[in-house]
């Protein structure tokens, strides 16, 4: 098992071992490695293993972190390197690659593969923070909020404006669809917009609808300013902040 | 609508239990499934407990319809959602309090996704990563969303989806039943048309079989029960890490007049080549 030893001026502070959750590395009390000096942020950086590999990670702090005295912000590390974080060094056991159980730090009877667990709050509040500073600096819309909607450009149906907060909006004549398509021999049911993590997806119904003129096949991620075309309904899909 | 359904538990290659839990109710089209955590057998409580609760009060609110609701509800959904979200309530409050009662059960919990079916209208509700998959003309619809970490990443633009896919974070969940003593409940409602296929399935199931081989089996198997054996078995040939759980209901067109008469008559021929192609496969 790769483990890290945090060191003061040639002094074992604490050891701590790299399972298959991050280890944090800060000034803040919720690290794994809580390191008292004034010199460093209070999410400082983490340690990690990334598809076997033990990775160093700068969590965009005030001071930087080092790796043999090179200042780093993602590394893959090496046995025997040295991370130095303000006045403190840390070094690194990467012998022993296979990441332990997370909940196995957690008096859990016998180690299991797969083992799920709930955050609690606490936990759930630094790592979802944790996420979202990521996310601010690979200058992903994490703090915004964004509200996908449908314009209708022409065409007949019951409202001219639609905002999706459905997983699945359907376009069709049924009474219960989102996008109420009047007049005849329209389908009931006749495309549908599935709401993913990633994005919006569009999908044929009883019709086969073309996104900026070209057919759907299968689903077709929607993106900004996309123009629709369905049971000659034109919709614009748009992404309001 | 014409309502078949059937549903396969089963404990997986590596685990020695089976916390999953499922309950298909055929009389009120109610279809709940739970997947439980926690050491020992606790798991299985949970989950259990979860369904049980979740399925009695779903049964007793059918009988009399003047029951009284508590909890928060949404005043724009519909009577079937509402006592759905309630039943979870109740269950979460239910599994909570054993886990509090008894110390050897601290930390347990579960998922539940419970999907109630009444004319053309599907409610769903749900905790957990568990999903409820909607096959519609062809395309896989998640109509749930995980409540896992990975997801809320990827929801916020930090993972991609295919990051997610390869996270070593994926079972930590961020909603639970019975870890807090109340629980947001996410209820939705999407209209239903025939021919549509859902899927109730644990994350077994997804974590080993890709969405194209869920989509392929469930249109290529028109008996339910047997389109759940396959997916069970596709997530065994894939390592079967977890315990796998899955329910299938087809949605078909009610047999009266004489065109849905010419209707089926095409569609059994179309079925009977589909399933043919699905045995050679199996």
């Amino acid at each position: 098992m790769a483990k890290l030893s945090l060191m003061f001026q040639e002094k074992l502070v604490k050891e701590v071992p790299v399972g298959s959750r991050p280890v944090g590395i800060g000034r803040a009390p919720d690290n794994d490695l809580a390191v008292d000096n004034l010199a460093v942020s209070n999410h400082h950086a983490r340690v990690y293993f990334e598809a076997g590999k033990l990775v160093v990670e700068d969590l965009d702090s005030l001071n930087g972190t080092f790796v043999n005295d090179m200042r780093i912000e993602r590394v893959t590390l090496r046995d025997g390197d040295k991370i130095h974080i303000g006045k403190h060094h840390i070094k690194v056991d990467a012998t022993g690659d296979a990441p332990v159980p997370w909940a196995s730090d957690r008096k859990v009877a016998a180690p299991r593969i797969n083992e799920t667990m709930v955050l609690d709050t606490k936990e759930r509040r630094s790592m979802l923070q944790q996420a979202a500073a990521l996310g601010e600096r690979t200058q992903f819309a994490s703090g915004r909020i964004t509200v996908p909607t449908l314009i209708i450009l022409a065409g007949n149906t019951d409202r001219k404006e639609y905002t999706l907060t459905n997983k699945l909006t359907v376009i069709g004549k049924s009474r219960m669809a989102t996008v109420r398509l009047k007049g005849w021999f329209r389908p009931q049911m006749a495309a549908q917009i599935n709401q993913r993590d990633d994005g919006y997806y569009l999908g044929p119904g009883a019709k086969v609808p073309t996104v900026n003129g070209k057919p759907v096949i299968g689903q077709v991620r929607l993106n900004h300013g996309d123009l629709i075309d369905v049971c000659g309904v034109r919709l614009n899909f748009i992404i309001r902040d | 609508m014409r309502i078949e359904s059937g549903g396969v538990s089963d404990v997986g290659l590596v685990r020695t239990n089976n916390e999953d839990c499922y309950r298909i109710v055929a009389p009120l089209n109610l279809f709940v499934l739970s997947d439980g955590m926690g050491g020992e057998a606790h798991g299985e409580i949970a989950s259990s407990l979860a369904v049980e609760t979740v399925v009695k009060y779903c049964v007793e609110a059918a009988d009399k319809p003047s029951l009284q609701m508590f909890g928060e509800t949404q005043a724009t959904s519909s009577s079937k959602t509402r006592l759905l979200s309630n039943a979870i309530h109740l269950a979460n409050k239910k599994v909570f309090e054993s886990a509090q009662g008894h110390a050897e059960q601290h930390g347990m919990g579960a998922t539940l996704t419970a999907a109630w079916i009444a004319e053309e209208t599907l409610s769903v509700a749900h905790v957990g990563d568990s999903r409820v998959y909607l096959l519609r003309s062809g395309g896989l619809h998640q109509l749930t969303n995980d409540h896992s970490l990975v997801a809320e990443q990827v929801r916020r633009g930090v993972l991609t989806a295919v990051e997610a896919e390869c996270s070593d974070m994926q079972s930590v969940l961020l909603r639970a039943l019975g870890t807090q003593q109340e629980i947001e409940i996410e209820a939705t409602e999407h209209p239903l048309f025939p021919r549509d296929i859902l899927l109730l399935c644990s994350d077994g199931l997804t974590r080993m079989v890709t969405e194209p081989e869920i989509a392929g089996t469930l249109q290529a198997e028109t008996d339910p029960a047997k389109a759940a054996e396959k997916l069970v078995v596709l997530a065994k040939d894939n390592g079967g890490a977890d315990n796998i759980t899955v329910i299938v209901v087809r949605l078909e067109p009610q047999a009266n007049g004489w065109l849905s008469w010419l209707r089926r008559g095409a569609r059994k021929d179309a079925g009977a080549n589909g399933s043919a192609g699905g045995n050679s496969d199996g």
